[in-house]
């Protein structure tokens, strides 16, 4: 009966019993199989859902947060450097780079043909690198665009409405004065980090804060939000450094180098009131802009760096320590006309024999026997205390990277002709700014001062962040013996005197000549060609503005301070003064130096 | 028409769950496509949501009309629904890469959402029909599998469908075993058909479409290539895991709205809802289904008579497949066919083939014990 069975019988009942018996008896088996395989598949499907929400609940999770978080790097613009006029010494320059995404490019020709002309490339290049970076989401097209491409690239973009091309800004660091002042400002490496200079003595504050700052992102990684940029940017430096007059010096030992085909020359210009760093240059140079050009010797800064025997500039402060403990009157003869004087273990010789010279003749012509003699009545104690109170065997605490103490030895290990010999600057090593900061002692009236470089940091919006003043480390000698003491190196640039080389319109300045045998790293003794010529000084002698000092050292053909250092000091000063507009009378000598206060 | 009895024994329950399928739908293609990165919301949900009104009058068109005259006239619309499909091989609008829609200019609709539909009524008359023993043997089986399901799948395929045309040939099978098979012959069908796999195998590898193959690819290994065609999978995946147990809460997702996920608002739409409502919506979710699947068993093994029966086993397989694969290719246990969730994706046709399926398997439930005048 279950076999032929017509099912369709109008009118009559079916109930499930009947179902079963009378329809399709073993389909209902066939029919309980197939609903199992089924219910077994959702089964399978549900014990799926399980590992997947519940077990791998974690590591998926992780997934998609890696997916949707993205972190926004928020970087940070480089503070600038500018001088005491604001005049930009370092800043960024923004440069267009120009990506494709090209996952999203349609016509690969089409889109080369019109780009490449532009950017200068291939079309068949500019295809071809589409076609094989056809899955990726970005590819550099060109990077730091001359203002006249990027111009154009973006035209040829909003007239076609290109969205698979985009810009992208990305700074550099740019030195607008080259070689200028580059021993200060320093130099950063490709990542916009301070390397050198003021650049990274000062890195914390123009750095800014790279700013992580978790943004979500879809998958086109269009981002969810932008992340404020507020406060991370680098805070901005404004230097004692005066451009101009930066410039002038420079240019002179530049000229100097190549008149006297020295291996180096190093001058330092200070403001002898405040310690404020004026101008400071060195010759090697180099261009901070392609710093990879240069070998590091050019890079250093050797006005803090490199030390040398100061040679007769050390006199004036054996003079000084004299004046200020009274040992000597300015009119004290002394008979020099030997021409030598005897020390333990050897004897110090003058370079020019003199007959009998008074105090202040003596540092006048830089008499080695007489400032032998004075430095000897002194005695070690005392010299030593006075030499180290100048400032000397200690940093002067100067705000740039690589600065060092020199070399000063304690009394006890000197020997018996070392005294005398220091009195003449030997047995001695110092840095160029250390000599040109104790000098400024006797300019200001006995201060120390601390140089400095940077005169303030503001932030990139305006407001003060930190500013320097000027610091006084301690008092070295007496009103009154710095100013007979500028009265003594006035005259060194007067008729007689060893730096009449350096004498500006009308005795302005004061300074002293220094001429120093180096020691021949070879024999351990002094070299018979190589000298370090220096001469530093101050201007306007009776109320200095500014110190100087000019070291040159290995110059051909002269070694004499007065020959070389001291017309370069003379064309320096004589510059600045045209500059800075100063009347070229005796009488109105008033010199003013741009104040930062203003 | 409708006689008070049949009214009593409707079954408002199938209509009520599936009805709740639908709006967690809207929600969820909202939430897929809401806007995150300065778009506009899109505007999916609302067609979507005009689509259950039309679909509930087409639910209760059907409803109202008795199953066996929807069955008497399943081989006219089965020859109908050939019709649109060859209609839409050569005058079909194009989207997404296959041509499947017909464009009515008021509207535009996928026959082949429609033609499973043709495909189980006529196929259920075709089995009630049967003078025989209900075994069937091989001539039957290539008569009845030419006419059914090779002519139809043939052209479904050339669509390309892949999708639909694995639905139907799962609920064609699932039929005709029910109906009854000889043993012998579905020993030898499997014996066949494991021999030819390398063969068979081969044919079908190159018949398949470029974007087929790397589907079956990105389904064996998903990581091959993560970007390109194993995306989908392991995209599904994150973000199925990601919901964890309670879910992220609506409209909280991330994988969708933030278009991590392809195809978010259509087929891969149950991630979207895993995510936000987790495992536990998930089981709810699971527990509706189960409901119209038992539901439909039910049905079919009580209707009146036989043609009830196979129209409620056909719809019951048809919606137990599509959940089944959709879940299942989700979850990276399927290959990637295309076949939409029913109720839930987004798709006017396939929402109004669904209430329409719904509706036969509701109407054959409650005519089971009216008489026949």
């Amino acid at each position: 009966m279950r076999n032929k069975r017509k099912i369709l019988i109008e009118g009559k009942k079916l109930w499930d019993e009947d179902f079963e018996g009378i329809q399709l008896a073993k389909s209902k088996k066939r029919f309980i199989i197939i609903r199992t395989i089924i219910f077994f598949c959702f089964f399978v499907v549900f014990v799926r859902l399980i590992v997947l929400m519940v077990f791998d609940h974690e590591m998926l999770s992780q997934k998609a947060e890696k997916q949707y978080q993205s972190t926004k790097i928020l970087k940070a613009k480089r503070g600038s450097i500018w001088d005491r006029e604001m005049r930009p010494l370092a800043v960024n320059i923004e440069t267009d780079s120009l990506y494709a995404v090209p996952s999203q490019i349609g016509d690969t020709k089409k889109l080369s043909s019109q780009l490449a002309p532009l950017i200068n490339v291939s079309v068949e290049k500019l295809n071809e690198k589409f076609l094989s970076k056809k899955d990726k989401s970005f590819i550099w097209l060109a990077r730091r665009m001359d203002e006249e491409t990027s111009q154009k690239v973006d035209k040829l973009k909003n007239d076609l409405k290109l969205k698979e091309i985009d810009f992208l800004t990305e700074t550099k660091r740019f030195y607008p004065n080259g070689h200028v002042a580059a021993h200060i400002i320093g130099y950063t490496n490709i990542d916009n980090e301070g390397l050198n200079g003021i650049e990274l003595k000062y890195d914390k504050y123009i750095k800014g804060k790279v700013k992580k700052v978790d943004i979500g992102k879809d998958a086109r990684g269009n981002s969810l939000s932008e992340g404020t940029e507020d406060n991370v940017h680098g805070d901005n430096l404004i230097l004692t450094i005066d451009g101009n007059i930066q410039n002038i010096v420079e240019r002179e030992i530049e000229n100097a180098v190549e008149t006297w085909e020295a291996e180096a020359a190093v001058a330092i210009m200070m403001d002898p009131n405040t310690g404020e760093i004026i101008a400071m240059a060195n010759r090697p140079t180099y261009d901070p802009n392609a710093v990879g050009d240069s070998d590091a010797d050019k890079r250093r800064n050797r006005a803090i760096t490199d030390v040398y025997e100061p040679g007769s500039t050390f006199k004036a402060f054996v003079a000084s320590a004299a004046i200020e403990e009274k040992i000597v009157s300015l009119n004290e003869k002394f008979d020099v006309s030997r021409g030598f004087i005897k020390i333990p273990g050897g004897i110090i010789r003058e370079d020019h024999r003199h007959g009998v010279l008074t105090f202040t003749e003596v540092i006048q012509k830089s008499s080695n026997v007489g400032a032998a003699t004075i430095g000897i009545r002194l005695g070690k104690e005392r010299f030593y205390n006075y030499v180290k109170k100048f400032g000397f065997g200690d940093k002067t605490g100067v705000d740039l990277i690589g600065e060092v103490r020199g070399l000063l030895r304690d009394p006890q290990h000197w020997s018996g002709r070392s005294l005398p010999s220091m009195a003449i600057g030997q047995e001695i090593a110092v840095t160029p700014l250390q000599v040109l900061r104790a000098y400024s002692a006797i300019a200001n009236g006995g201060k120390l001062m601390k140089p400095y470089i940077v005169s303030e940091i503001i932030s990139q919006s305006g407001e003060s962040v930190k500013k320097f003043s000027p610091e006084m480390e301690k008092k070295v000698i007496s009103e009154n013996t710095a100013r007979t003491m500028r009265g003594i190196l006035k005259t060194v640039v007067e008729e007689g005197g060893t730096a009449q080389r350096a004498s500006i319109m009308g005795n302005l300045a004061a300074g002293k000549t220094g001429t120093a045998q180096m020691i021949d790293p070879k024999t351990g003794r002094y070299s018979k060609d190589n000298y370090v010529s220096s001469f530093v000084g101050f201007v306007p002698a009776d109320n200095p503005k500014f110190a100087l000092i000019v070291v040159v050292y290995k110059p051909r053909g002269a070694r004499y301070g007065g020959v070389v250092a001291a017309p370069v000091f003379k064309k320096i000063v004589e510059n600045t003064l045209v500059y800075l507009n100063v009347p070229m009378e005796k009488e109105q000598n008033y010199v003013y130096l741009v104040s930062n206060s203003n | 028409m409708v006689d008070r009895r049949i009214l009593k024994n409707f079954d408002w329950s199938l209509l009520f769950v599936a009805l709740v399928l639908s709006l967690i739908g809207v929600m969820t293609i909202y939430s897929a496509t809401r806007p995150v990165v300065d778009v506009e919301q899109q505007s999916f949900y609302l067609k979507q949501f005009y689509w259950i009104g039309i679909s509930l009058i087409c639910f209760f068109l059907i409803v109202s009309i008795d199953y066996r005259w929807i069955a008497r006239s399943g081989y006219i619309f089965f020859g109908f629904g050939i019709v649109l499909l060859i209609i839409v091989l050569m005058a079909g609008r194009r989207g997404l890469g296959a041509q499947r829609w017909l464009d009515l200019g008021f509207l535009s609709f996928q026959p082949s959402e429609f033609f499973k539909i043709f495909f189980i009524m006529a196929f259920s008359r075709y089995l009630s029909d049967m003078k025989q023993e209900a075994i069937l043997g091989l001539k039957d089986l290539l008569k009845m599998g030419f006419i059914f399901f090779i002519i139809p799948a043939v052209l479904i395929l050339k669509q390309p469908n892949l999708g639909t045309v694995m639905i139907l040939l799962f609920v064609f099978v699932s039929m005709i075993m029910t109906a009854g098979v000889r043993k012998k012959i579905v020993v030898m069908t499997i014996i066949i058909g494991l021999i030819s796999v390398p063969f068979v195998g081969n044919v079908l590898w190159g018949g398949l479409k470029e974007y087929q193959k790397n589907r079956i690819v990105a389904f064996v290994n998903p990581n091959v290539d993560p970007r390109g065609v194993g995306y989908n999978i392991n995209q599904s995946k994150v973000s199925i895991g990601s919901g964890g147990f309670f879910g992220k809460g609506y409209l909280k997702g991330t994988q969708g709205a933030l278009r991590f996920l392809p195809e978010r608002h259509t087929d891969f739409i149950f991630p979207v809802f895993a995510e936000e409502w987790g495992f536990a919506g998930s089981i709810v979710l699971f527990i509706m289904y189960l409901f119209i699947v038992l539901r439909g068993f039910d049905t079919a093994r009580r209707a009146r008579d036989l043609t009830g029966s196979f129209l409620a086993m056909g719809v019951t397989f048809m919606f137990s497949f599509y959940f089944i694969i959709n879940i299942g290719m989700t979850l990276g246990m399927v290959p990637v066919v295309g076949v939409p969730l029913p109720f839930i994706s987004y798709g006017g046709t396939a929402l109004l083939s669904n209430f329409i399926a719904l509706g036969i398997l509701t109407n054959v439930r409650m005519r089971r014990f009216a008489l026949f005048y």
